[in-house]
């Protein structure tokens, strides 16, 4: 048995007629950090899909921690160590910013609706320990001022920071990130990748990342590996200079001439 | 000058019965997205319960209601276990959903009317006795029936907006996938709403068939609900408690000064109209804010 945190093994599905993810085969260690990329409709967000069984794999296994998950819930998975953020936000947008990561801390201690109706002081306690733990969470993604707002009411770039936030207070040990620089511009994504690089270093989380803005990819990913998903299959892996190099990945992102000489 | 403080006041009470109903369509119709029309079914089978503790085994009123509420609880989650889960699961449309509602109610209803058959039975307790204020006179359940329902209210608003399951809830009826990837169990969120809604159901069950009369099909007095609850807004809870008791005092209003025959033409009337003008119920925004 390998040691890896999360390994896919011949992930396959497919929509109809369409063959979505083709027989893609990874492994993540833990505490790594690795890039997924690949051209719109490559099947990156249908990978997380699957992961986190949103959506029902055709064939083949998902290992979490040495176990499959194929058939467990998403919630169950969440709570196992698997949390992600979105490529469209879906935050709850008419709960506090705070309600939203209080949402997702499952780890806190559970005490009953009577403790809870009659204040017990170990309810108390607990509730006092969730609020710190929440504070911590959204200190670290600078959004501690905001903590009563409502989740809509934040301009687009905090909306980003709040979804990891709430990613982070499920307290996973694997984080999947789907496109966390969308629609940021390049200071905003400077912001980011300190962000990302201070939430990995700091919290020891293995990350899985799908970006479009290369430099976010080559910059984060500097040390480890990217995985290039072309038409559901892999294509390359390999450090950023080596597929940045690479010409059939040049050949996806970029097409092909047609009269080759 | 009385007469109109008494209607007020029965109305205000016979509203808080409906608000109990028009929450729970509101509470299953804000996460799933569809109408529980076994509702109707659930009320009438609380109501009968209750009515079977006292009569044949001589209970208390508050044990006959709790054994009631018990007894209803069980019926809406094994309703949902039996006709919506499998539904839910399979992701199908919604209109299947209220079909299989539908049919719940039909099956339960009849079931009813077989076995208890379908005379119209008197609620044995002692509702005669009125309270004075002043020349008003309040009937002591109408108080009774008032006072719960506007208490089980509050209690529900403190579980939905001061608990953590109360917040699974919440999120759930935003976006019940996203939440089941935070980690909100799905099947843990439909047994809180279907047990919730069991219990309003029979505490409404209850209350009106102390003030009107129990039978298999006095469930069909949820229409009133529902119209509240649309009026309200669909889907929004304080919505469904706003329009329940404008409702309710409309009702009494209209049957103490014009003619209980045409109470019901007015219901509908108002809703018409409300919906003239506010589409989405005086409190939906557009279907999205919720709960």
């Amino acid at each position: 048995m390998s040691t890896a945190i999360l390994s896919l093994r011949d992930l396959t599905v497919d929509f109809g007629g369409v063959r979505a993810v083709n027989q893609v085969t990874l492994d993540i260690q833990p505490g790594e950090l690795v890039g997924l990329i690949g051209p719109n409709g490559a099947g990156k967000t249908t990978v997380f899909n699957l992961i986190t069984n949103s959506i029902q794999a055709t064939s083949g296994d998902i290992l979490f921690q040495g176990k499959s998950i194929r058939n467990k819930m998403p919630d169950a998975i969440c709570r196992m160590g698997i949390s992600r953020t979105f490529q469209n936000i879906r935050l709850f947008p008419q709960m506090s910013v705070y309600e939203n990561v209080e949402l997702a801390l499952h780890n806190a201690p559970r005490y009953s609706i009577l403790e809870a109706f009659v204040r017990t002081p170990r309810a108390s306690r607990i509730e006092k320990e969730t609020r710190q733990r929440a504070f911590e969470l959204l200190e670290m993604v600078s959004l501690k001022d905001y903590v009563h707002e409502k989740a809509a009411n934040l301009p687009y770039g905090l909306q980003r920071r709040l979804e990891m936030a709430r990613a982070m207070a499920a307290n996973p040990s694997l984080l999947l990130l789907d496109e966390p620089a969308a629609g940021m511009n390049e200071d905003e994504c400077n912001d980011l990748i300190k962000l990302i690089r201070q939430i990995h270093t700091q919290m020891g989380y293995a990350i899985i990342m799908i970006e479009h803005h290369m430099n976010v990819v080559m910059d984060l990913c500097a040390g480890s590996r990217i995985y290039v998903l072309n038409l559901g299959s892999i294509l390359a892996v390999g450090s950023p200079a080596e597929i940045q190099s690479n010409p059939d990945v040049i050949k996806a992102y970029l097409g092909e001439r047609r009269n080759v000489r | 000058m009385e007469l109109f403080f008494q209607q007020i006041v029965s109305g205000i009470s016979i509203g808080a019965v409906y608000s109990l109903l028009a929450v729970g369509y509101a509470l299953v119709y804000s996460v799933y997205n569809f109408t529980n029309w076994a509702f109707d079914a659930f009320m009438a089978f609380g109501a009968f319960m209750a009515f079977y503790a006292i009569s044949l085994f001589f209970m208390p009123f508050w044990a006959a209601a709790l054994i009631s509420i018990v007894l209803t609880i069980v019926l809406s989650v094994g309703s949902e276990r039996l006709a919506y889960r499998p539904l839910r699961l399979r992701k199908a449309p919604r209109l299947f959903m209220m079909i299989s509602a539908m049919g719940a109610n039909l099956m339960i209803v009849n079931l009813l009317n077989l076995i208890f058959g379908g005379s119209f039975r008197r609620f044995p307790v002692d509702a005669a006795k009125p309270f004075f204020i002043g020349n008003v006179s309040i009937g002591r359940m109408d108080l009774l029936a008032g006072a719960i329902s506007f208490a089980i209210l509050a209690l529900l608003w403190w579980f939905l907006y001061r608990t953590k399951p109360g917040l699974g809830v919440r999120a759930s009826s935003i976006d019940i996938m996203t939440a089941s990837l935070m980690g909100v169990n799905n099947d843990a969120v439909a047994f809180i709403i279907f047990a919730v809604t069991g219990a309003l159901s029979s505490v409404a069950g209850v209350f009106y068939g102390i003030k009107y009369a129990v039978f298999p099909y006095m469930g069909l007095v949820t229409i009133k609900a529902m119209i509240a609850s649309i009026v309200g807004g669909l889907g929004s809870l304080p919505g469904a408690v706003v329009g329940s008791l404008i409702l309710g005092v409309l009702e009494t209003l209209v049957a103490g000064y014009i003619s209980s025959t045409y109470r019901d033409l007015f219901s509908f009337l108002f809703l018409v109209i409300i919906l003239l003008f506010f589409p989405n119920g005086l409190m939906g925004k557009s279907g999205d804010e919720k709960l």
